[in-house]
């Protein structure tokens, strides 16, 4: 494992990262709160959706803020997912069509399944019975199929 | 609906005994209460006010004598609104009220006919009239308590604090003698004007601040911040204060339209004259009962109340809706407004959605409700930030960039001496934003403090051929004879050559040197264009304003047409009730006098 710099040596983040240091600041700080609760009185599979959630929602951020907004830069963009601030792989997903609002890859893993399906969150809401309240099993999604 | 801690002069009437107490008199002579079901006795008088009484007249029926007392005309705020006097509730028989009236005053026959008419009816019809409002007269009606919120020193009458709730009320406050007043003393009252009065000046000032949209974040959303209450309040206001000196002691009707629990409201004819005075005491009411009464419930109502009148109870049964604006404003301008109220908030165009709406600073603001659903709101934010965005990144293009360097080494500077290694000096100043700053690496700066402090120790001759050299070395274009001492060009300051003379001696000389240096060569000015530009976007921004408001009023307009028009509705069907019921009403003669009332009429009709 390389040696961790002291952040007076380190290379400067690129250009672009001050404007949204601030809000990343405050995701990282949720992150850690989601990390730190107990869970002792959640059910185990509960115990990770904040976490999920979370980085979710982080990564939906750089998402938008580079192929929406385009408000960063690529070298931004790229240091972003280099050092963990999002994930490249869920973002890979969200650009092919059908998997536009993925709420997370374990979600889309039919290995993991007992029949090879994929998670009850992707059934889109038009084909489920009225009223049927999903959470799944995962990260607690309540649903992320394109047409909803 | 407010309570109030206002105490009404012993010589307004005495209020009523809540239900379930009794008067009597002991064989003292003092009077004493008694409560049948909790087993209690006392010698003050329940219901939160104990006014001094000091002769009871002696009353034949002692269970009668708390509903016998003088019926007041205007009850006191704090039991009116704990105890609904209603004749229906309290079980006595009407005509035990009714001999005890002072029926010759038209107030008090109005507010009597009112209560008569209403129970009447609810008996007959299954409380026809009171439809939402049934279960609100069985229990006791919900109070939002009021609380104080914002307090302003009186200027010129020290002690004194002028202190506001959080309805919007407004008291002054001593806290020497730890004394406060709802109704203002009287040599307080011209410092209040003139109080009021700066604070109106003040909030026009800010509005007019904030269209400009000058770019110092802090005032311009202090400014917002105070336009928004102030939009839905201000005009109220300035109908209040110069109605309020006029009051003298005895005229208690400031304290009591503001605090009465209407009652009679649906019965009530004059309904127009109340019509502003009302939509305070309104906004709690629009909920039907205690279990559906929370602190959320008030907010929304009172954010509805920025927008437009509180809503009737016939009307908006699940109070104030989405949407629920009546006159459509235009969807670019809807879009528009939204848009500023973004800007306005200095909301960051970078932060996510989510963001905007955890803080919730937004929600206050009338323009939030422009758009019908957060959807379309949502959409209206994601193309504001996209457009504002650009907007930075070109300005951030055109200005130019700021060099680290010169911060750095003005810190040098000031600060760095021969007595400090850069170890030293590094641990020194380690907390400071300059020596962590990502932009310059360790490395560098240790170079530049080094070679600074060694240049220190060279002769005053040496340096001052060195600056000239540096100088010399700017072209004509960035440095010239009207360049400022204080605005030099960032190559000059980034320069170690810069700061190695002290600038007592530095500034007299490089003076002295531009002095000499000739006039700029020819440029041309884009500023004008720039200029043009914001005036544009300025003057639409107003015009977009001036919509808002009118379309605000056209609102309330309607509103308070339609709530006439209601009360107009109400009073004929009333009377056409009590015409059913007289025609209902058949006597001794039987159908004979139907007959004979109806027989002109059919005459009448049948002649031409």
């Amino acid at each position: 494992m390389p040696a961790i710099r002291p952040a007076s040596k380190r290379k400067p983040p690129p250009d672009g990262f001050s404007d949204i240091e601030e809000d990343l600041l405050i995701f990282a700080n949720k992150m850690k709160d989601a990390q730190n609760t107990p869970t002792d009185n959640v059910p185990k599979h509960q115990a990770q959706w904040p976490i999920f959630q979370i980085a979710h929602q982080r990564s939906r951020y750089v998402y938008e803020l580079y192929y929406e907004k385009e408000a960063i830069s690529r070298q931004l963009y790229e240091w972003l997912l280099k050092n963990g601030y999002a994930d490249a792989m869920l973002i890979a997903k969200w650009k092919k069509q059908g998997y536009e609002k993925l709420c997370c890859l374990r979600c889309i893993q039919t290995k993991e399944t007992n029949f090879n399906s994929t998670c009850v969150c992707r059934v889109p809401r038009a084909q489920l019975k009225e009223d049927q309240d999903v959470q799944c099993v995962n990260c607690g999604c309540r649903g992320c199929a394109s047409t909803d | 609906m407010v309570k109030s801690t206002y105490q009404p002069s012993p010589a307004a009437a005495i209020p009523p005994l809540p239900p379930g107490w009794t008067e009597h008199k002991a064989p003292t002579g003092h009077t004493y209460y008694y409560n049948a079901e909790t087993k209690q006795s006392t010698y003050k008088r329940p219901g939160a006010v104990p006014p001094p009484r000091p002769a009871t007249p002696p009353i034949a029926a002692p269970v009668a004598a708390p509903v016998a007392a003088p019926f007041p005309v205007a009850v006191p705020p704090a039991l009116s609104a704990t105890v609904p006097i209603h004749p229906a509730m309290t079980g006595y028989p009407q005509p035990s009220i009714a001999p005890h009236l002072n029926l010759s005053d038209p107030n008090v026959a109005n507010a009597f006919m009112a209560q008569f008419n209403q129970s009447q009816h609810q008996g007959q019809r299954g409380g026809f009239g009171a439809g939402g409002r049934g279960g609100a007269l069985s229990r006791p009606r919900p109070q939002p308590v009021d609380k104080p919120r914002s307090k302003i020193a009186i200027p010129g009458c020290d002690p004194w604090i002028l202190v506001y709730t959080k309805y919007g009320r407004r008291f002054v406050y001593n806290p020497v003698k730890n004394a406060s007043y709802w109704r203002i003393p009287e040599k307080l009252m011209p410092a209040i004007l003139e109080l009021d009065k700066a604070r109106i000046r003040q909030k026009a000032e800010g509005k007019t601040a904030a269209e400009d949209g000058s770019q110092s974040p802090t005032a311009e959303t202090v400014a917002a911040a105070d336009a928004t209450p102030g939009t839905a309040r201000a005009p109220e206001e300035q109908e209040q204060q110069p109605a309020q000196p006029t009051h003298d002691y005895d005229s208690s009707e400031y304290e009591e339209v503001e605090v009465t629990d209407d009652e009679g409201d649906n019965l009530d004819a004059d309904v127009e004259g109340h019509a502003r005075k009302r939509q305070r005491t309104e906004e709690p009411r629009a909920d039907t009962g205690p279990a559906e009464f929370t602190e959320a419930d008030i907010e929304a109502q009172l954010a509805a109340m920025s927008a437009e009148y509180g809503e009737d109870v016939e009307m908006g049964e699940g109070g104030w809706e989405e949407g629920d604006e009546g006159l459509p404003l235009s969807e670019e301008d809807a879009r528009e407004l939204f848009k500023d109220l973004l800007n306005d908030f200095n909301i960051n165009p970078y932060s996510p959605w989510e963001k905007l709406l955890e803080e919730g600073k937004v929600f206050d603001d009338a323009r939030y409700t422009v758009l019908p659903t957060t959807k379309a709101r949502r959409e209206v934010w994601e193309e504001w930030s996209k457009a504002k965005i650009q907007e930075l990144k070109e300005r951030r293009a055109r200005e130019e960039k700021k060099d680290p360097r010169i911060p750095y080494m003005a810190f040098l500077q000031e600060k760095a001496t021969p007595k400090l290694y850069w170890p030293e000096f590094r641990r020194k100043y380690r907390k400071e934003e300059l020596m962590r700053d990502t932009k310059l690496t360790d490395k560098d700066r240790e170079k530049w403090y080094r070679e600074h402090i060694n240049r220190l120790k060279l002769p005053q001759a040496t340096l001052k051929s060195d600056l000239k050299k540096l100088l010399e070395s700017v072209p004509l274009s960035a440095l010239n004879h009207r360049t400022m001492v204080s605005h030099l060009p960032p190559q000059v300051l980034a320069d170690i050559r810069y700061i190695s003379l002290e600038p007592k001696i530095r500034d007299p000389f490089i003076e002295a040197y531009i002095q000499e240096l000739g006039p700029p060569p020819e440029g041309g000015d884009a500023a004008q264009q720039e200029d043009e530009a914001a005036r544009k976007a300025r003057e639409e921004r107003c015009r977009r304003q001036k919509a808002l408001e009118e379309r605000e009023r056209a609102v309330a307009e309607e509103k308070r047409r339609q709530e006439k028009r209601m009360q107009y509705e109400r009073a004929r069907l009333r009377e056409e009730e009590r015409e059913i019921e007289r025609a209902m009403h058949v006597g001794k003669k039987g159908l004979q006098t139907q007959l004979t009332g109806a027989m002109p009429a059919q005459t009448n009709s049948d002649k031409p």
